[in-house]
């Protein structure tokens, strides 16, 4: 799975995507079309790199990260260019050119990281021989052209263009010939570099994403996560920052949570606003960054690999289909059950299953998919307003409407009792009197209360 | 050599504007090509073409060669690059496509001939501009497209040469009447600074100062709207159009007696789409009209042959206008056979 696939996840990691400031297009598609780490030994392996970055920024000064980024902007897709070097095509011009822009950009970059002791960081491979080849006079500039210095005979037939502009289109068809003869040797020349060439764009590209989570880190706040080995997960004051953003312009405060969950299913209960919705999409999308090795938006955070990600919630993309909101639901936790009897570690997030359809059916599909995933060895984190038998799972509880306030913070709880609170919210939010004193009415006359 | 090449040098951008296909356009560019000292500037010239074609839309036409002198910057459509008949040194390779691929920047080593096709919009007209700056380039010179008087906006660059003659219309009254028009238009003066700076953040809508100065809008989306009203604005000053200006608009102004001499502000010439009746209508009534960027009318040029083979008279046709817009205009192709 690479990150374009889960991109637009409901979960929002488009938001922190958007806010990277990457340098160039190529990077941006590059990261995008990046696959998902599933080895722990992989991502932290990326988190150390990326900590050196972190440090980077904080300690170089601002005019050599600025030049840096600078460089970076330069950076071009050229692979159609480097497909057809390790082709044995004859390079025109203008591939050439990009050739060479791309090796002196390379080497630029490869100086600046490593006067600040980075060094080997991001390896990016020597291209020296390569840009000797494409600056024969040894200017050092980016600029490319069949060079006089590359053929005697073809300075002569320049130097004759130049004198006799009445024989120019001649003495263009005869240089023509010497041209293509030129860059016939220097793409033989360049050949055995095409992996090399590749290898640095992609390293670039590496770098620009680095330099970008690095300073996205920073801005954000967020933290480094440690692996966790036992398949559970904590969090410790996880935001989320395109909500924290909203309130922010709103002049309030986002309420960080507080979760671990992992081996056991856990039950998340809680009056409506509550913020239960908010936690599953945020977990989701720190499980994401996790795996494509960003900055984590919490405190602190434990986390366990997963091979697989699931979120389920009420996807108005998939009613946009055509599928009504109950049949898009169903499919999509019934990926989860199938996906649950392979042999793979999973996590599955899913915000109120069976909220549409009526609270008697709706309370025993709850409770049937619990049982169904619990010892399935999957980490499920599970939101709902049904009663439910909790049986194995943790329950957990958002605080709720206290003082007139909402509480956002989860806590423990030993029953999956659900909290009613919903007419009080809605009294709070000013809704019309009438329907909600009569709904009241309604529910001390009826049996169960 | 004609004076106006001199007066080219003091601005660092120049579009050449035809007016209609065949009003020799292409003359003047190689005119101007031909005679600037390149040995005392850094110049880049490229085209904004309708999406960089190679055959003229309109006239099914070959796009002309253009011969550059050895030293001149020039940015083109990858294609074209490869079809080139000079020397010539690769600077830049853009990001952004056309249908011809790629606009790329060069220096020519020899000279020699190159076919234009550079950025295919304002926008990436401006970005190449900016790079162009970048590189110490002292003079850009865009051969601007048919319909595409975007390209001779003040906002892309200072200085236009607008080229007309018999194939905007064959009849010369009315010839010199459509091009006084436009040189009207492209002659219209500066509003005030305190105007540009107030209304050049204001990207669209039509908006009214009142007379304690207070800015207002009028909640339409643009002149084109219907529904404007023109309440409350007896005390009205100054009227500014974000967006483009048209003749039921213009003639509205002019009807409400509390708009009397009233300043209508836009943004440049290229934003003005009204006829030359409702123009000199309004103009009659009191009212003024201002724009907030200017680019210099450096001069006119004339040709004075229609495609048809419909020949005015190059002298009369020279001094009629000549009289008209208060410039000199100049026919390139009996000049350059003198």
């Amino acid at each position: 799975m690479q990150l374009k696939n889960v991109i637009d996840s409901p979960c929002g990691l488009r938001f922190m995507l958007d806010e990277l400031e990457l340098q160039s297009g190529f990077a941006r598609r590059w990261l995008l079309d990046s696959p998902m780490m599933t080895s722990g030994e992989e991502i932290m392996a990326s988190y150390d790199i990326l900590r050196r970055f972190c440090d980077f920024i904080a300690q170089v000064e601002k005019i050599h990260i600025d030049t840096l980024l600078f460089k970076l902007q330069g950076l071009k897709d050229i692979r159609t260019t480097i497909r057809n070097l390790s082709q044995n095509a004859v390079l025109d011009d203008i591939e050439l050119f990009e050739v060479k822009h791309l090796a002196i950009l390379a080497t630029d970059v490869a100086k600046i990281l490593n006067q600040h002791g980075m060094d080997g960081v991001v390896e990016i491979p020597a291209l020296d021989k390569v840009i000797a080849i494409l600056d024969p006079d040894g200017m050092k500039i980016a600029t490319f052209y069949i060079y006089d210095s590359y053929c005697a005979q073809l300075k002569d037939l320049r130097n004759q263009m130049r004198q006799h502009p009445d024989q120019q289109d001649d003495l263009l068809l005869q240089a023509s010939d010497l041209e293509e003869g030129v860059r016939k040797d220097l793409s033989v020349q360049l050949h055995p570099w095409a992996n090399a060439i590749e290898q640095a764009q992609i390293a670039l590209a590496q770098i620009d994403v680095f330099l970008a989570k690095a300073m996205q880190m920073k801005q954000m706040g967020l933290s480094f996560p440690i692996l966790s080995s036992d398949g559970t997960s904590q969090y410790v004051s996880m935001f989320n920052p395109q909500v924290k953003e909203t309130l922010a312009a709103h002049g309030r405060e986002f309420q960080p949570v507080d979760i671990t969950f992992g081996m056991r299913p856990t039950l998340i209960t809680g009056a409506n606003m509550g913020g239960k919705t908010v936690v599953l999409k945020t977990l989701t999308m720190c499980q994401l960054l996790f795996q494509f090795g960003f900055g984590i938006p919490a405190a602190s955070a434990r986390i366990a690999v997963k091979d697989e990600v699931y979120f389920c919630i009420g996807d108005e993309q998939s009613v946009e289909k055509g599928l009504s909101s109950f049949a898009a639901e169903m499919k999509n936790i019934d990926a989860v059950i199938k996906a649950s009897r392979e042999n793979k570690k999973l996590l599955a997030l899913i915000d109120e299953p069976a909220r549409t359809t009526n609270p008697t059916e709706g309370t025993a599909l709850v409770s049937a998919l619990l049982k169904v995933l619990t010892g399935s060895g999957m980490s499920l984190v599970m939101t709902t307003h049904y009663d439910i038998e909790p049986g194995e799972a943790r329950c957990l509880r958002v605080k709720g409407f206290e003082n007139g306030e909402m509480d956002y913070q989860l806590v423990e709880v030993q029953d999956g009792e659900v909290p009613h609170e919903a007419l009080n919210i809605a009294q709070s939010l000013g809704i019309d009197n009438e329907w909600i004193s009569m709904a009241r009415n309604l529910l001390e006359a009826s049996p169960q209360s | 050599m004609l004076p106006f090449i001199d007066e080219i040098m003091r601005y660092d951008s120049l579009s050449i504007v035809g007016l209609e296909k065949n009003t020799g356009k292409t003359e003047c560019l190689k005119y101007v090509l031909d005679r600037l000292p390149v040995r005392q500037k850094r110049m880049a010239v490229t085209s904004i073409g309708i999406d960089g074609e190679t055959v003229d839309q309109v006239t099914r036409t070959q796009k002309p060669e253009i011969v550059l002198r050895e030293g001149m910057f020039f940015g083109t459509s990858e294609m074209h690059y490869r079809q080139r008949r000079l020397v010539s040194e690769l600077i830049d390779v853009s990001d952004e496509n056309t249908s011809l691929g790629r606009v790329v920047t060069a220096k020519a080593l020899t000279t020699g001939k190159i076919l234009l096709s550079g950025p295919s919009s304002a926008t990436s007209l401006k970005r190449w501009m900016t790079e162009m700056r970048r590189l110490h380039i002292d003079l850009v010179i865009i051969d601007g497209a048919l319909s595409r008087m975007s390209s001779a906006s003040p906002a892309v660059s200072q200085s236009m040469i607008l080229a007309t003659g018999a194939a905007y219309s064959a009849n010369l009254s009315t010839l010199v009447s459509k091009t006084t028009h436009v040189v009207d238009l492209v002659n219209l003066e500066l509003t005030d600074e305190y105007n540009i700076h107030r209304f050049l953040p204001i990207e669209r809508g039509v908006w009214f100062i009142d007379g304690d100065g207070d800015l207002h809008s009028l909640e339409a989306m643009s002149s084109l709207s219907k529904d404007i009203r023109f309440e409350g604005m007896d005390d009205c000053k100054t009227l500014y159009v974000a967006g483009a200006l048209v003749d039921g608009f213009l003639e509205k102004v002019r009807k409400n007696k509390s708009l009397k001499q009233v300043e209508l502000v836009v943004r440049d010439f290229t934003k003005i789409f009204v006829s030359p009746q409702q123009f000199r209508l309004f103009l009659k009534s009191g009212g003024r009209i201002r724009v907030m960027q200017k680019s210099k009318l450096i001069a006119v040029t004339v040709n004075p042959t229609s495609p048809s083979g419909y020949v005015l008279d190059s002298d009369t046709l020279c001094n009629r206008l000549s009289e008209a817009i208060q410039l000199p205009v100049y026919d390139l192709l009996k000049n350059n056979e003198n």
